[in-house]
């Protein structure tokens, strides 16, 4: 669908070097690193606000590097929103509408369509200013989907808002994308949000991409140690979530995962590789999570020592050096482990 | 403790002060104008005159002042242009000249060179014609009016342009749907206080225009000719109308200019 080819772009302060990524069609592509690593200009490269110093980007087989923005069909949401201050909330939405001569009361059934389905439609005679963070975002998307973009670009659109408006707004913009299925671009640097959206996931650094893959291969396997000490999560799985009796139950492939978070649908849960505790024999504790396997590395760093303990899913346990001495594991060991509910964190 | 109400003290004293010695001089005027002959002399066919060469040379002026600033200071606000700080500070000069000196130079462009020549012979007449005090006032003023619009339009963030040409526009119509009508009140407070300040404008426009009565009479020139001649209803007259536009156009400048930088 789209195809990014060797494109560079030199802006001074920031700058793009060498990115070559292809995103499917229909796909939720998250691009992933931290303030600075180019993530701005590589989306702003891709909607043609900039044109690239070398290199071509493809859009559906077409080389668009030449094709100025309004022609990419290509839509864009900001982190700080830029909704147009001196128009209503009806009349930003319905910009690119009425840009393309659209019938008035067409527009009007259209902005309504969408407000209703992101649930601002009772905001469509207010002026930006006087609105939340949240009802912002849900506007300034409805302004970029409402033209039915072949690839919407979204930057940062979570990181102003608070938690709980994050989480819903996480939940819809999933909706979204099952409902159209767009082909989405959505830059981040929050880990939470690429491992729950994310079909795949592009890690950028310095200008260039660096690893490209689906969650779990970047957050299980990270090529470089830039990606595993900035994604700095470990025991990461994806499942469904069942809430019954004050307690969530998250099924994945492989394994069933007890949490105190209530969370349910479809959830990623991370466990702290220091909650869980080790032991070559069987528990007797109040931990509700307890599984049996096989140690398949161990690895020292320092005044810790990690191991890998694959039980059906593979686990990593921190120990300090001192107990990791103790208690004389090596590779191969039939080992218990176990972790509280609480220790599971659900998002 | 002492040392800070002394300061205090000190710090406001000479804003006081200072106040008291601006109301002295309006005082001064105000006093000097007899309310009874006032209403006669403002319809004066003289002081008419001037009122209208004022209005008409301004307005036009301050059209031109901001027909130029628009385009310009958007380049100097987005765009990283070779040899920028240079361009910046050669359409900064006109701040820093004196008005007599820039009256000398607009003389000399328009009164002796060959593209001076060329614009009186197609009928742009500038000296010692109202056409030269248009271009005075602009001279003085574009400068002004450029750094307003710079510092607004540079308030105003380009991604609103960005999400504008993804959803439809060129570049240019972009600006016109998001970044001008953010700038409105830039633009008003720019136009008002050049408006204000083209009003007034009296060396450059003497040194093009010279001072002729019912010619290039404005009413800076009005005032300066009843001065020199000693007529002095007419002059206060003059002033009078002067005080009240200023008091007026700075008035709007401050509320308008407090929200220039609001986007």
């Amino acid at each position: 669908m789209i195809r990014i080819e060797n494109v560079s772009k030199d802006l001074g302060e920031f700058k793009l070097n060498d990115v070559t990524l292809h995103i499917n069609e229909g796909e939720y592509c998250i691009i992933l690193g931290p303030t600075g690593a180019g993530k701005t200009i590589l989306i702003e490269t891709i909607a043609g606000i900039y044109h690239p110093d070398c290199g071509e980007i493809f859009l559906g087989g077409i080389n668009v590097t030449d094709v100025s923005p309004k022609d990419r069909s290509i839509s864009m949401v900001y982190q700080d929103y830029m909704l147009f201050p001196h128009l209503t909330v009806e009349e930003n939405v319905g910009f690119g509408l009425r840009l393309k001569k659209i019938a008035k009361n067409d527009i009007k059934k259209e902005v309504n369509k969408i407000t209703d389905l992101l649930g601002v439609s009772h905001l469509l005679n207010r002026y930006p200013d006087t609105l939340s963070g949240g009802e912002k975002q849900r506007i300034a998307i409805a302004r970029a989907v409402i033209t039915k973009p072949k690839v919407l670009l979204l930057d940062e659109p979570l990181s102003a808002l608070d938690t709980r408006t994050t989480w819903r707004l996480q939940e819809e913009l999933k909706k979204m994308h099952r409902l159209t299925k767009t082909t989405t671009i959505h830059v981040t640097h929050s880990f939470e949000e690429a491992f729950s959206l994310g079909d795949r996931i592009a890690v950028m650094k310095d200008g260039k991409i660096i690893q490209v893959g689906v969650p779990d291969d970047i957050f299980r396997k990270p090529n470089s140690e830039f990606i595993a000490d900035f994604v700095g999560v470990e025991n990461i799985f994806r499942g469904k979530s069942v809430v019954h009796n004050d307690i969530s139950e998250v099924h994945t492939d492989e394994i069933c995962i007890v949490s105190s978070t209530l969370k349910s649908g479809d959830v990623a849960a991370s466990i702290r590789p220091e909650d869980i505790f080790i032991s070559k024999t069987e528990f007797e504790s109040s931990a509700r999570n307890s599984f049996v396997g096989k140690i398949i590395r161990i690895k020292s760093m320092g005044a810790l020592t990690k191991i890998e303990v694959d039980v059906g899913a593979p686990f990593v346990v921190a120990l300090t050096k001192q107990s990791f001495e103790n208690m004389e594991f090596v590779c191969g060991n039939r080992v218990y482990i176990a972790f509280k509910a609480s220790a599971v964190h659900l998002f | 403790m002492k040392n800070e109400s002394r300061l205090k003290l000190f710090s406001i004293s000479i804003t006081l002060l200072l106040s008291i010695f601006i109301i002295s001089i309006i005082t001064c005027i105000s006093m000097k104008v007899n309310p009874n002959t006032l209403l006669s002399v403002i319809v004066s066919k003289e002081i008419l005159f001037a009122i209208k060469l004022s209005l008409v040379t301004s307005i036009i002026s301050t059209l031109m002042c901001i027909a130029i600033s628009i385009p310009a200071s958007y380049a100097l606000a987005r765009y990283n242009l070779f040899g920028k700080t240079l361009i910046t500070t050669i359409v900064d000069l006109p701040l820093a000249l004196p008005p007599l000196v820039i009256g000398v130079g607009l003389l000399l462009l328009f009164g002796t060179t060959s593209f001076g020549n060329y614009l009186s012979d197609i009928g742009l007449q500038f000296v010692f014609t109202p056409l030269g005090i248009i271009i005075a006032q602009f001279t003085v003023n574009i400068s002004f009016m450029l750094r307003i619009m710079r510092s607004t339009f540079e308030g105003i963030s380009p991604r609103y342009e960005y999400v504008a040409q993804t959803l439809g526009c060129t570049p240019l119509q972009a600006f016109l749907k998001t970044t001008l009508p953010m700038a409105k009140n830039g633009l008003m407070a720019g136009g008002i206080i050049t408006w204000s300040k083209g009003i007034g404008e009296f060396g450059a426009a003497l040194m093009i225009a010279g001072a002729t009565r019912m010619k290039t009479e404005t009413l800076p020139i009005s005032l300066f000719l009843n001065m020199s001649s000693g007529d002095l209803d007419l002059a206060m007259a003059s002033a009078f109308i002067l005080i009240i536009i200023s008091i007026v156009s700075l008035y709007i400048f401050e509320r308008r200019g407090n929200m220039a930088n609001l986007y």
